[in-house]
């Protein structure tokens, strides 16, 4: 059916504006969308299996990411930046893991084999992803990884009381039950040469993280005593107890990886540990989540100060001269420190430098690598110079573990396009592919306050500085229930809450009017349903009006319909109207005439 | 002051023939050359979407308002209320507001001082935006002796559709009925009042209890135990018979 113009432009306005399928805050923020909103609140419920299952439709790793994601959603969670005490919605989705994940319940569905072969470099969470969304789409993938253990940088970067082993594997068994095969304790350009991959396979992921650690170059760097985070942090990972570090430690570094250091160091044998950054206290890119466990666990700080000196004895790292810094930005926001007169010296045996990693080639040099070692790749696909292979993850540009799935999700992309002969670009959303912010602009519920956030249980620092086992002992049932009820649940769809029979036809207006436009046409029964009480422009932020336009629908119905209505029922209303106007039942009694 | 024409509307007069008359004779007390016009408005040939067909059948209804005389259109019908006002020539005043300005029959107020009742309040959601109707309804209910509450929330400018609107009953039944009683379930108490005799079909339909304003005006008084009236407007047959009737005590009372 033809529509008016004035009809079209109202349904390109709804389907264009409606917020109803705008994500959350939380989601959005999300570089994999995960449904935060969804599952915070069925956790809320005491839907503890829903919660966990709705998890899984996005990650395969919701008891890792549980304990060590590094929450973006938490920043951007509307009771953050309205209230500054964000939902725990890391922690309750450990919650979930913890008590309800189960393998039966995992979906191991795939499309039907294609007979093309992957390979994946790497088995950090960028490469598992990949490596699972490229077998689901029937692909054959094959993993070469240098370790004999699965995990990456979560494996022998992440501490394990930060991070149980048992986790990890359990959650990666998933790999296996997809039918993706390992090739484990294979490095790729030693044990099989890059070349080798590229001939063999019909894609190749490359997916190797930033594992090389370094000690920045000044005076005394060179003594004995003296590592970086990535080597010692692989170490303790490895074998805890083979690593030896002296009474006192120092960590150079003001990251999240300097407190994993500092950390570690206490549980291996130190008794003083001291953490030196150049960021003043304030400004420490580390989480305060991570400060505050190594502040309890009696970690002293130093902020403010850049390495001067090594001092050493016999060659042996003895202490550190430091020099104020008075800024670590230029003008421009770039990495300049500028240091002042002031000096302090520290002693220590064994000094940590916890100021970056970056990429080791993993590719015999075939591809061009930027900052930081990082590949060159074309940052909406991932592609890199060489057709059928693709980067993700750390190697790619990415800096956190859900960054690394959801780049390891885009590398997946556009070769399972490229295999299939698609166009890389060509009617991608690739907004979808990484974290933007949320276009939501809804008021607050009326009801809304100002709720303390709920926090987990930890092991007695003194207690949990002698081992390795996990720090964070999570949440009680009721708590966390009591957490996932605070939630704001910022959707829009304010409309359907208040109209009935919208619900039985879409999910918001937005995706029926898109419909509309697509089919040129909407059910009657639809137009028909409506009450026309204007129940939904009360509630609607953009004030849409339904029942006008309902109604516009309804009149062209009706002219293209001879001038009737097009549901049956209404045959009776054309009657029940002919009477009422009918000299038969109506008057007109004219007064003070008489 | 300005000649005055009551409009009874559809509904009423189906439901109910005798409040008709009663509020005739009341307001003919008061304006003594008082005329009534009972006809449709066409409301429901415009909710249909016939749009023509609306404008000639509105076009006749104001052209009788037009032969009264009449400067002012007293309506007891809220979609009455909104669509006459798009008539141009006079001024459209709802009952329920010019009730609370000259007065209850003076035998009728505090009649129901005794009742056990508390009556949850039913906005007709086309009279959202008309504050002085709500005020209106709440002044009779009072005045009547009647103790009354408020849906929270969902009452005045909030309040919710009882169902009926959209001519959807006769399209989707169903919605229609899932919309009553949701409607019926935002009541703090059993017994229900309202304005509209379509809205109380839609709540005895959904198993509601309610009364018309009229109703508690003119009737007896309502007890917990009392019965609510019976629903005579899903019995075609009555219905139309009270239309007729209607009509026919309208020109008595006028005589
Ligand atoms: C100490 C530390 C703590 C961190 N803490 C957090 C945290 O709490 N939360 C968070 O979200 N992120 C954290 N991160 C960052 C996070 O670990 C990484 O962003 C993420 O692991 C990157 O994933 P990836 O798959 O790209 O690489 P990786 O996880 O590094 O995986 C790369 C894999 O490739 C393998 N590999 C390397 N070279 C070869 C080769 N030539 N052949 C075969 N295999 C090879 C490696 O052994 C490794 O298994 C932390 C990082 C570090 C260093
Ligand atoms: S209230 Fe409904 S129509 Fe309005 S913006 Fe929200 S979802 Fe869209
Ligand atoms: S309040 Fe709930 S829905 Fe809103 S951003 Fe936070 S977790 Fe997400």
């Amino acid at each position: 059916m033809a529509y008016d113009n004035s009809v079209l432009d109202k349904a390109r306005e709804i389907a264009q504006d409606c917020q109803g399928g705008h994500l959350s805050f939380c989601s959005a923020r999300c570089p994999m969308h995960t449904d935060a909103m969804g599952y915070v609140n069925l956790i809320g419920e005491n839907k503890v299996t829903e919660a966990l299952l709705k998890i899984r439709e996005v990650v395969f790793l919701p008891g890792t990411l549980g304990r060590i994601c590094a929450h973006p959603c938490e920043d951007k969670c509307r009771r953050n930046t309205e209230y500054g005490q964000p939902i725990s919605i890391a922690a309750l989705k450990r919650y979930a893991a913890d008590k309800a994940d189960d393998e039966k319940l995992w979906n191991t569905s795939k499309k039907p084999a294609t007979g093309k072969k992957a390979a994946v470099i790497g088995c950090g969470p960028a490469g598992a992803q990949a490596a699972i969304d490229l077998a689901k789409e029937g692909h054959d993938v094959t993993i070469y990884e240098k370790l004999n253990v699965v995990g990456g940088m979560m494996r022998v970067g992440i501490p394990e009381y930060r991070l149980p082993r048992n986790v990890i594997d359990f959650e990666y068994t998933y790999l296996g039950k997809l039918g993706i095969q390992f090739k484990m304790g294979v490095e790729v350009g030693k044990d099989i040469s890059f070349d080798e991959l590229v001939k063999n396979y019909d894609v190749v992921i490359v997916a190797n993280g930033a594992h090389k650690g370094f000690v920045p170059p000044i005076k005394g760097s060179e003594s004995e005593g003296i590592t970086n985070a990535a080597d010692f942090l692989r170490a303790v990972s490895l074998d805890n107890k083979s690593v030896k570090v002296g009474n006192n430690v120092i960590v150079v570094g003001g990251g999240d990886v300097a407190m994993d250091c500092a950390r570690s160091a206490l549980r291996v044998g130190a008794t003083n540990v001291t953490v030196v950054s150049l960021e003043k206290k304030d400004e420490m890119p580390a989480s305060d989540h991570e400060q505050h466990g190594a502040l309890e666990e009696g970690i002293t700080f130093h902020c403010g100060w850049g390495g001067d000196e090594i001092l050493n004895a016999d060659g042996r790292v003895n202490g550190v001269r430091f020099k104020e810094c008075t800024s670590v930005f230029d003008a421009d926001g770039r990495f300049s420190p500028a240091y002042g007169e002031n000096k302090l010296e520290l002693e220590c045996d064994t000094l940590i430098f916890a100021t970056g990693q970056v990429v080791e080639d993993a590719t015999d040099g075939t591809l061009q690598r930027g900052g930081g070692g990082r590949y060159s790749v074309d940052k909406q696909t991932l592609e890199t110079a060489i057709d059928k292979v693709f980067a993700a993850g750390d190697c790619a540009g990415g800096t956190i573990v859900i960054e690394a799935m959801a780049l390891g999700r885009k590398a997946a992309i556009s070769a399972n396009r490229f295999l299939a002969g698609q166009d890389l670009k060509a009617d991608r959303d690739f907004k979808m592919e990484f974290h933007f912010e949320s276009t939501l602009d809804i008021p607050l519920p009326e009801d809304a306050q100002d709720l303390p956030r709920k926090y987990t249980n930890a092991l007695d620092p003194k207690e949990r500085i002698k081992s390795f086992v996990e720090c964070d002992l999570g949440f009680d049932g009721d708590v966390a229930e009591e957490e996932g009820q605070r939630c704001l649940k910022c959707e829009c769809k304010k409309c359907m809450t208040e109209c009935i029979m919208l619900n039985d036809f879409t999910q918001y207006p937005g995706e029926m009017f898109e419909k509309f436009l697509k089919d040129g046409d909407i059910e009657p029964l639809v137009a028909y349903s409506c009450n026309m009480c204007d129940q939904c422009t009360i509630v609607c932020p953009e004030e849409f009006k339904f029942a006008e336009l309902f109604g516009a629908i309804r009149r062209e119905m009706v002219k293209a319909n001879n001038g009737e209505s097009p549901m049956p029922g209404h045959k009776a209303i054309k009657m029940h109207q002919r009477l009422g106007f009918s000299k038969f039942f109506t008057v007109v009694a004219k007064g003070g005439k008489k | 002051m300005s000649r005055k024409v009551f409009l009874p509307g559809c509904a009423l007069p189906s439901y109910n023939p005798m409040n008709v008359e009663a509020v005739i004779k009341h307001l003919k007390n008061i304006y003594p050359d008082l005329s009534v016009v009972q006809k449709c408005c066409g409301k429901p040939t415009q909710a249909v979407g016939q749009a023509a067909k609306f404008e000639e059948r509105f076009a006749g209804l104001v052209e009788d308002i037009k032969s009264c005389e009449a400067e002012e259109a007293i309506v007891a019908c809220q979609s009455c209320m909104k669509t006459l006002a798009k008539g141009k020539g006079y001024k459209t005043t709802s009952l329920w507001e010019l009730l609370p300005q000259i007065g209850l029959p003076k035998e009728l107020v505090g009649k129901a001082k005794g009742s056990d009742v508390v009556f949850s309040v039913h906005d007709s959601c086309s009279v959202r935006d008309y504050t002085g109707i709500h005020d209106g309804i709440r002044w009779i209910v009072n005045e009547l002796g009647y103790k009354q509450v408020d849906p929270e929330g969902r009452a005045r400018e909030k309040a919710r559709c009882c169902g009926f609107g959209g001519m959807v009953v006769p399209a989707n039944p169903d919605v229609a009925l899932r919309v009553m009683k949701r409607r019926v379930d935002d009541f703090p108490t059993e017994h229900i009042v309202v304005y509209c005799a379509a809205c109380r079909q839609s709540f005895i339909k959904a198993g509601g209890k309610a009364w018309h304003i009229l109703d508690l005006v003119f009737g007896d008084v309502v007890h917990a135990n009392t019965p609510p009236p019976e629903d005579t407007l899903s019995k075609p047959l009555k219905a139309w018979r009270n239309r007729y009737r209607s009509k026919q005590l309208i020109k008595s009372a006028m005589r």
